[in-house]
């Protein structure tokens, strides 16, 4: 009864964060630099996901880091927009611009990468398509399957234990 | 430093899940290695303390440091992340000879009651035996390296971050059991001959050799991701593969023939053995003294909680807590989230109040603002009357429970500042009134329904006041703890201590603390939901398991937890709108429904296998075992108002949800084994309660899923 504690502490690291970088969405040279886009989660899915770019001076394939980086995307079938600004600050690897967005629909999704660095503006743009949601309950299945999986523990452990002590006791009181 | 060079140094991934991972081994290890080095010195040294947390600062190193940042975008980043997981973390995780030390380091109920059975288990133990036999280790080492270093298997894991995850704990595990038998892990059995090693390890190097050359000679690009993947200063993907695969091929091979060379050497010594290879004997510890944690033996919350005016200060502030409610509620704006009647009772008390039952016990009372009045009036004049003995039972605050939470949702009373405040003012004047008229804390035992929602919930909180040693009790001829003396007042809810069960009934104002003599009453920790599977009469409170009173009450709390919180629910709140029909359906969810729920387990276990107990007891005994689910889904709704972060709460709130089921299940059992006569009998028996709780459990996972009214919540 008392590793209920210890799993409820172990379950708890799960994390339900997406890091950054990911599938390669787009790829393009715009105002001397080389803009890579990535997205996760693999495959991209509606609800929260991370957008993030990977800026290259276009010559040297320097990483570029000083930057103003803003996105919009804009649903095909609804219209709907959002816009965010994208930072190192927000990425987990520091070469790249990143930022968290919810996608509250899945179909086609327009996106715009704006670029602004020395005064020069460079844009990019393309689609990316967004599978449906997956089931809230999906997501955390493993919170769900603890209890089964622990009650098929506890059940071995009392068949070990009886199995052990079968000559010398017959009552079910084992624990 | 050149700032991309710090942005790839500052690039670090760790979880809290990873860090949280190493920190409990780390912490486990070093525990069991402190004990076993004050036995055996000689065998668990510094130096394996010292490789144990090399190998740790490895494994994480793979997993979380820019190496694993830069995995997705350099072939070479990838292959220094798996020789860590592969050739460094394992090797010196074993060289710590951590098996011992975490088994030791493990608190005792783990070891010997959870892990016991299977560690003695003969099966686990050959399976465990066979799977570290050379030949087994060698090939899941081999078959897992050259599986998954080819290109569908390795493009699946830079795909998905789950797979990725699957192949890095595939390395780890397969290089554990290739490593177990190279080092002799204790305990177990050394590897004879020994010198078998040798080829092993040689054999391991020329899988590696023929995977290493493979990468870096090979023209075309292997894995396509990596031909996708934007060049980083300009490395092309051919390079990039082919000073992986150098990496993979020279200190690769260092770390198999190395071991081969040093184990050679060795051997070849004139009458040399390698190191230890047997376990070491274990001197036999003599056996511990158990003595629990006792809350007021802490170093400063100890003192805090012993201050003799403590609990005067406790209920002070509550008070004016209680009396700023009253007026906010009463004179302040009408809009629940800006009133401090619509945001302090409705979110923060309830939600604080079951966080302090999960993490101590009845806090709440201990500091009710409620009984300061009364105490203060009692100074004036003494009631004279005893609780009507016909009363003295749990009936009244079960009525006004239900009452209560019909009415929650029928008046929307966290909507509601003014009648919060209202109803503020009635629990003063009621706790006055019944408590200057009739002796002992009447109100608490017999009227209060917020006590009864704590009494019965502190059956499952992990500390419980009670006495530190019998023996000195049984020597007690004053009986203080319950008599009182001349200068600190007894239980007045009439529990006395020597044969006090669990916390039903107690209200943790520590009177019997303050008046016991010898001081020989603590807030022990005890094992969470005990009380709910004893059959014997408590102080005060009699056999539970054959009160109907109780097992009303407790099915009202427990059904209750449900429907209110299912209440706040979208789908049900646009059911209740459209049918207009909340008394009917409260009076079927809070009374009819668990009615005849019970009654259905009761009959079913009663005539499926006919245990030896009335049924009476049968019901009674198996409803207080819902307690522990009942609160979880309580625990569950209060603290999502109460922490409301978005990402965690479902896991958290699921994580309530089946620590509670478990714990019932578990309760189910041990009642279901006591009524009775054996093992299929108790199956039967536990059958129809357990599908009752797996039932609730059910109805509080959709409750998670659905949107909920965040009422009374404070406006942003």
């Amino acid at each position: 009864m008392k590793n209920l504690t210890l799993l409820i502490l172990a379950c708890l690291w799960q994390s339900t964060a997406f890091a950054d970088g990911g599938a390669v969405q787009l790829r393009s040279e715009a105002g001397g630099l080389a803009i890579t886009v990535f997205t996760t989660p693999a495959p991209l899915t509606a609800g929260p996901i991370d957008v993030s770019l990977l800026l290259q001076d276009r010559d040297s394939l320097k990483p570029v880091l000083d930057a103003d980086v803003s996105l919009l995307l804009r649903s095909r079938s609804t219209n709907c927009e959002i816009r965010a600004t994208a930072s190192h600050g927000q990425a987990t690897n520091k070469l790249l611009y990143a930022a968290p967005l919810m996608l509250t629909e899945s179909g086609a999704w327009q996106i715009a990468v704006s670029v602004l660095r020395n005064g020069k503006r460079a844009e990019i743009g393309g689609t990316i398509e967004v599978l449906p949601a997956p089931q809230m309950a999906a997501s955390y299945w493993g919170y769900v399957a603890f209890p089964p999986l622990a009650i098929v523990g506890f059940a071995v452990r009392e068949f070990l234990l009886r199995r052990r002590l079968k000559p010398k006791v017959r009552s079910c009181g084992i624990t | 430093m050149d700032p991309v060079a710090a942005a790839i140094l500052a690039s670090w991934t760790l979880s809290l899940k990873a860090a949280g991972l190493a920190t409990l081994v780390s912490a486990l290890y070093l525990r069991g290695w402190l004990r076993l080095r004050a036995e055996l010195p000689h065998k668990y040294t510094v130096g394996r303390l010292c490789a144990f947390a090399g190998g740790v600062v490895a494994t994480l190193l793979a997993i979380a440091s820019p190496v694993d940042t830069f995995s997705g975008f350099l072939l070479t980043a990838h292959m220094v992340q798996h020789m860590l997981l592969l050739m460094v973390g394992p090797p010196l995780l074993l060289l710590g000879q951590p098996v011992l030390p975490i088994l030791r380091g493990l608190p005792r109920w783990i070891f010997k009651d959870a892990l016991g059975p299977f560690l003695g288990c003969r099966e686990l133990q050959s399976a465990g035996r066979a799977i570290v036999h050379p030949v087994v280790s060698w090939l899941a080492l081999a078959f897992t390296i050259v599986v998954w270093h080819l290109p569908a298997a390795y493009e699946l894991g830079l795909r998905s971050q789950s797979w990725h995850e699957v192949e890095h704990a595939c390395f780890f595990l397969a290089a554990v059991l290739f490593w177990w038998p190279v080092v002799g892990v204790w305990p177990g059995h050394p590897v004879e001959p020994r010198w078998g090693m040798v080829p092993y390890l040689a054999l391991a190097d020329v899988v590696n050799t023929g995977l290493s050359a493979v990468l870096t000679f090979s023209d075309p690009v292997i894995y396509p991701s990596y031909r996708l993947a934007p060049r980083l200063w300009g490395i092309s993907a051919l390079a990039d593969q082919a000073t992986a695969g150098v990496i993979m091929w020279v200190p690769g091979s260092i770390a198999f023939l190395v071991p081969a060379v040093v184990l050679g050497m060795r051997l070849l010594e004139p009458g040399g053995r390698p190191a230890v290879r047997c376990a070491p004997a274990l001197p036999r510890r003599a056996p511990r003294v158990f003595r629990p944690a006792d809350l007021l033996r802490t170093p400063i919350f100890g003192s805090i909680l012993r201050y003799r005016h403590f609990r005067r200060l406790a209920q002070t502030v509550m008070l004016s807590l209680a009396l700023a409610v009253i007026a906010d509620g009463l004179f302040g704006p009408q809009v629940a989230p800006m009133n401090l009647a619509g945001v302090l009772p409705w979110t923060y008390w309830r939600g604080l109040t079951v966080i302090a039952l999960l993490l101590a016990g009845n806090v709440f009372c201990m500091a009710c603002p409620f009984t300061l009045p009364r105490d203060l009036t009692r100074k004036m004049a003494s009631p004279r009357y005893r609780w009507p003995r016909q009363l003295r039972s749990k009936w009244i605050a079960a009525a006004l429970l239900a009452t209560y939470l019909w009415a929650y949702e029928a008046f929307s009373l966290w909507d509601s500042p003014r009648v919060t405040a209202w109803i503020a003012v009635g629990y003063f004047l009621a706790a006055l009134a019944v408590d200057s008229i009739f002796k002992g804390a009447s109100f608490c035992k017999y009227v209060c329904p917020i006590g009864q929602f704590h009494f019965v919930h502190a059956m499952v909180s992990p500390f419980e006041v009670r006495v530190r040693d019998g023996a000195v009790c049984g020597q007690c001829h004053t009986h203080d703890c319950i008599r009182g003396s001349q200068q600190q007042r007894g239980c007045e809810l009439q529990l006395f201590q020597p044969k006090k069960l669990g916390n039903f009934d107690c209200t943790f104002c520590l009177d019997c603390v303050r008046a016991c003599p010898q001081q020989n009453v603590g807030i022990l920790r005890v094992q969470p939901g005990l009380s709910l599977l004893e059959d014997r009469r408590g102080s005060g409170i009699g056999r539970l398991n054959r009160r109907s009173d109780v097992a009303a009450l407790v099915l009202i709390l427990v059904f209750g937890a449900f429907v209110n919180a299912g209440g706040m629910t979208t789908p049900v709140t646009m059911w209740m709108h459209r049918r207009h029909s909340l008394t009917a359906l409260y009076l079927c969810a809070l009374l009819v429904v668990p009615g005849v729920l019970a009654t259905l387990c009761v009959w079913i276990s009663q005539h499926w296998k006919r245990p030896a107990v009335t049924s009476k007891e049968l019901a009674c005994s198996f409803i207080l075992t819902l307690v522990p689910l009942g609160f979880s889904m309580w625990l569950a709704h209060f603290v999502n108002h109460l922490l409301s972060l978005p990402g965690w709460m479902p896991p958290i709130e699921l994580l309530f949800l089946g620590s509670g089921l478990l714990l019932t299940l578990y309760s189910t059992w041990r009642v279901a084994c006591r009524v009775a006569a054996d093992g299929r009998m108790a199956l039967a028996a536990m059958c129809p309660w357990a599908a009752l709780a797996s039932g609730l459990y059910a109805a509080g996972v959709w409750i998670v899923f659905q949107p909920m009214q965040m009422r009374g919540m404070v406006m942003s």
